[in-house]
């Protein structure tokens, strides 16, 4: 396998490895500490068991998201030295500061999980809280040293080599904000329909806990308000890729050629040949519209750009399609169950609403997985937009690809010993998640 | 005057220290795990099992410190040392992902009954593999073997092989190895206590066999590491680690446990910062100096500037978590 690709890969992989555990790591908090604080304040027990059945699980996945994290840090290393030779004095500062982020998410995810015995159940609380602010400023942080790959800052290139380096400036880089914001409200509405799908499949089957109706309605509250901030952060990112990322966006929305009042286009197949779309659906100046805020303004193509640095619309049109289809499909689904909620003012348990829940459930993370695509494949060909490219960035060592199939056996052994350990029934019948089922069935 | 970069150096030997003291007692009890033995093998594995549990993420995030102190602060020793030793750092890796798994799985099927999965028996093999990889790796950057030239990495990729490294890599297993059971030591009663004290006194004895031996491999095999290590700092680091060696071993002998414990982890610190003291001014032995592999003044002044800000946050939270978890619960508080 080719070097280079072989890196790639690797990473890509990694990532999109990592991300799955991350998202819990950081929605599952929030949820932990709105159960909590909802057993605290309505002397409700449901809420409190509801929770504490929930760390079971998370440690496992927590001490994934763990691993593959620090396999991460290490690719930096053995995958890209030359970039983080360059950038490291840069984009360390948001790395350092994540550091101290993941001493906390461990110190309080350790006291929750482990200090039932040890600590009253306002403490146990009160560890919900920085657990939860550590998780999110984890992804906050993380996330400025994507977003300065994508608009690199606080430096001046001489003769190839970065300058005159400001790290305050460069975290600060111009997309940190509004991938931040999309970036981490992405994650509580992938959890929050993850553990939707997991409650809504549990009443269908009659096999719920008595708490599983107020836990369906947390994680729809959570993935519910998030969903309309996805939107409106989703849109804004999309109208500073036209100023700032015109490459990305040109592949994101399949857009060949610079021209005034350029239109939207739905789905279709890309073709950077004839540079026309198959299939796709058009709608006159939409893009423009999106953009700019106006039906006629100039949107650059993948035109106004030599060949060889422009990202592949096939991929990237592909993925953003499907992250913005996703939005609309689990919003759709939201929509019904609240509405249905409000209209009949109980949780509604029809079999064809809930199922649609369960098949919305995985959404959340596709959407996920393929936005991030959207950024790191609109971003090709380069490391650093515009100052490093990839080819540049990459190990001298020869053998990624023997590297690239060590990695994905150690990806799929875990995958494998993950899903046998949550998916096997328990040895006892009565526990695991169904076990409460028992007690007062809904 | 001491430099930026030198503060820096001492940053990442902390770090460095503090993995070794904490995360290394976590594969301490990997390896005891794997030996566990005589009448009380059952109990002496449930008891190192139930000291991990609550802190080894915690004690995890040690390394990902020292990796990110490394590329901040030390840019191109960074990217020199992960050319250089590719290949023990992805066995590091794998055993670090193969034994956080196995812990987590295990865990996890004790507290539902589930079965767990053939991998978790990787645990203490993972626990045995990662320190000495590690052990391997931390003393490559002294076996000069390392060559760089005009900002490459020449040397072959199995050059760090040595047996200045072998012997490296069994002190960083002898490390875990002595922790481990004297840090448990304070938390188990009995038969077992005196279980964990045998076994600690074991590993003190192979922990300070095999540094003294590694002196001797260190002129054949790096000899102007072995000539650093006469320098007055090395001197006095490595002859308080043997008297604090030395100190451990009577301390287990008379069962003084508290004093033992801390005795264990000041050798392991000092050994350490011996390897450090003979190491300066160098990050990569011979080849690159830390002021040549240091990032700009002004991203060592915001790492700087950063610092005592996280630790504010941090040394109360590490106190709350060691204090919370140091006894056996208490039984009257309902279990959650
Ligand atoms: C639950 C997941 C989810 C949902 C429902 C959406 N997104 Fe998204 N999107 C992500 C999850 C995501 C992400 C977390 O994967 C990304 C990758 C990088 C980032 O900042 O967020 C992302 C990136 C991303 C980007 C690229 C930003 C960049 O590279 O700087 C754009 C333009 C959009 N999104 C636009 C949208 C729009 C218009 C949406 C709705 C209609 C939308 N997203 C829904
Ligand atoms: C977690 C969500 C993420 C996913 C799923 C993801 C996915 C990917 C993929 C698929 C690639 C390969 C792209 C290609 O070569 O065509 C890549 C490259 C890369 N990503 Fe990300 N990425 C994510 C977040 C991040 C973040 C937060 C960083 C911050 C440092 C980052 C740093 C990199 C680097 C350094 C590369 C290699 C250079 C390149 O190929 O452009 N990624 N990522
Ligand atoms: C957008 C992408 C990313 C997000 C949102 C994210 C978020 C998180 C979160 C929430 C955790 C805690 C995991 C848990 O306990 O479940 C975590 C762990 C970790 N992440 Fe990521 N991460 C991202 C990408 C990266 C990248 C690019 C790196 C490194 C290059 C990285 C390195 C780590 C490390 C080292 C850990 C382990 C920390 C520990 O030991 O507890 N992550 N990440």
């Amino acid at each position: 396998m080719d070097n280079v690709i072989a890196a790639r890969a690797l990473m890509g992989v990694s990532l999109g490895f990592h991300i799955i555990y991350a998202t819990i790591g950081i929605g599952l908090p929030l949820m932990l500490m709105l159960a909590e604080g909802l057993s605290l304040r309505t002397g409700d027990e449901r809420y409190h068991r509801m929770a504490r059945r929930w760390i079971r699980p998370a440690g496992l996945l927590f001490a994934i998201g763990a691993v593959s994290g620090t396999i991460l840090s290490f690719e930096l290393g053995f995958l890209w030295p030359r970039f983080m030779e360059q950038s490291g004095p840069l984009i360390g500062l948001p790395f350092w500061l994540e550091g101290y982020a993941f001493f906390l998410e461990a110190i309080f995810l350790g006291l929750y999980a482990y200090g039932g015995r040890r600590l009253s159940r306002r403490t146990l609380f009160l560890c919900t809280i920085p657990l939860t602010v550590a998780a999110a400023a984890s992804a906050v942080f993380v996330i400025s040293a994507n977003a300065w790959m994508n608009t690199p800052a606080g430096f001046r290139l001489e003769g190839g080599i970065l300058a005159d380096i400001d790290p305050l400036a460069a975290m600060a880089n111009q997309a940190w904000a509004h991938q931040a914001v999309h970036g981490t409200l992405a994650a509580y509405a992938a959890t929050g329909f993850a553990m939707a799908g997991i409650y809504a499949l549990a009443l269908l089957r009659g096999r719920a806990p008595d708490y599983g109706k107020k836990a369906l309605v947390l994680a729809l509250a959570v993935a519910g308000l998030s969903l309309p901030l996805m939107l409106i952060s989703g849109d804004r990112s999309a109208a500073f890729l036209a100023r700032h990322e015109k490459a990305k966006l040109a592949a994101a929305e399949a857009h060949f050629e610079t021209r005034a009042g350029a239109p939207l286009i739905i789905g279709g197949w890309p073709d950077p040949e004839t540079r026309k779309v198959r299939f796709g659906i058009e709608i006159p100046g939409l893009l423009s519209l999106f953009a700019f805020r106006d039906p006629d303004a100039v949107v650059t193509g993948l035109d106004g750009f030599p060949p060889d640095e422009v990202p592949d619309p096939r991929l990237v049109h592909t993925f953003f399609d499907l992250m913005v289809a996703s939005f609309f499909f689990m919003a759709a689904v939201a929509a019904w169950f609240w509405w249905r909620r409000w209209r009949e003012g109980e949780v509604p348990t029809s079999r064809r609403l809930l199922w649609s829940v369960v098949l919305a459930a995985p959404f959340g993370m596709i959407a996920l997985e393929s936005g991030w695509l959207v950024t790191e494949f609109g971003r090709q060909p380069w490391i650093v937009h515009g100052v490093m490219r990839v080819e540049s960035g990459v190990t001298p060592n020869a053998g990624m690809g023997a590297v690239f199939l060590t990695f994905i056996t150690v990806y799929a052994v875990l995958t494998v010993g993950l899903l046998q350990m949550l998916l096997r029934q328990p040895a006892s019948e009565q526990e695991g998640d169904s076990g409460e089922a028992r007690h007062d069935q809904p | 005057m001491i430099s930026l970069s030198d503060l820096g150096a001492a940053v990442l030997l902390l770090g460095m220290i503090m993995y070794a003291a904490f995360g290394g007692a976590d594969f301490g009890g990997g390896i005891w795990t794997a030996f566990a033995s005589g009448p009380r093998k059952k109990e002496q594995r449930e008891s190192l099992f139930h000291a991990i549990g609550p802190v080894w993420e915690t004690n995890h995030v040690w390394l990902i410190f020292v990796v990110v102190v490394l590329f901040m602060v030390f840019p191109k020793g960074f990217a020199y040392l992960f050319i250089a030793l590719l290949a023990p750092l992805v066995i590091a890796l794998v055993g670090i992902n193969f034994r956080g798994a196995a812990f987590a799985f295990r865990h996890f099927g004790r507290q539902t009954g589930r079965e767990v999965p053939p991998i978790a028996r990787t645990f203490s093999v993972a626990s045995l593999l990662t320190p000495f990889a590690l052990g391997m790796t931390v003393t490559a950057a002294a076996s000069e073997r390392i060559r760089i030239v005009g900002g490459e990495v020449v040397s072959a990729p199995w050059a760090w092989i040595t047996p200045f490294t072998l012997v490296g890599g069994l002190v960083g297993m002898a490390v875990c190895a002595l922790l481990a059971p004297s840090y448990m030591t304070v938390r188990t009663e009995g038969a077992l206590q005196d279980d964990f004290r045998k076994r600690g006194m074991a590993a003190g004895w192979t922990l300070g066999v095999l540094t003294l031996l590694e002196i001797p491999v260190a002129f054949l095999s790096a000899p102007h590491f072995a000539a650093k290590l006469f320098l007055p700092p090395s001197l006095a680091c490595v002859t308080l680690a043997v008297a604090g060696g030395l100190t451990t071993q009577a301390l287990l002998l008379k069962r003084k446990y508290l004093p033992a414990q801390i005795a264990a982890a000041g050798t392991v610190t000092l050994v350490l910062l011996g390897f450090g003291a003979t190491m300066y001014p160098d990050l990569i032995l011979g080849e690159l100096s830390i002021d040549a592999a240091a990032a700009p003044r002004e991203t060592l002044l915001v790492f700087f500037a950063v610092l005592p800000f996280g630790a504010a946050l941090l040394a109360p939270s590490l106190f709350f978590l060691y204090w919370t978890f140091r006894g056996p619960p208490n039984p009257k508080t309902p279990a959650g």
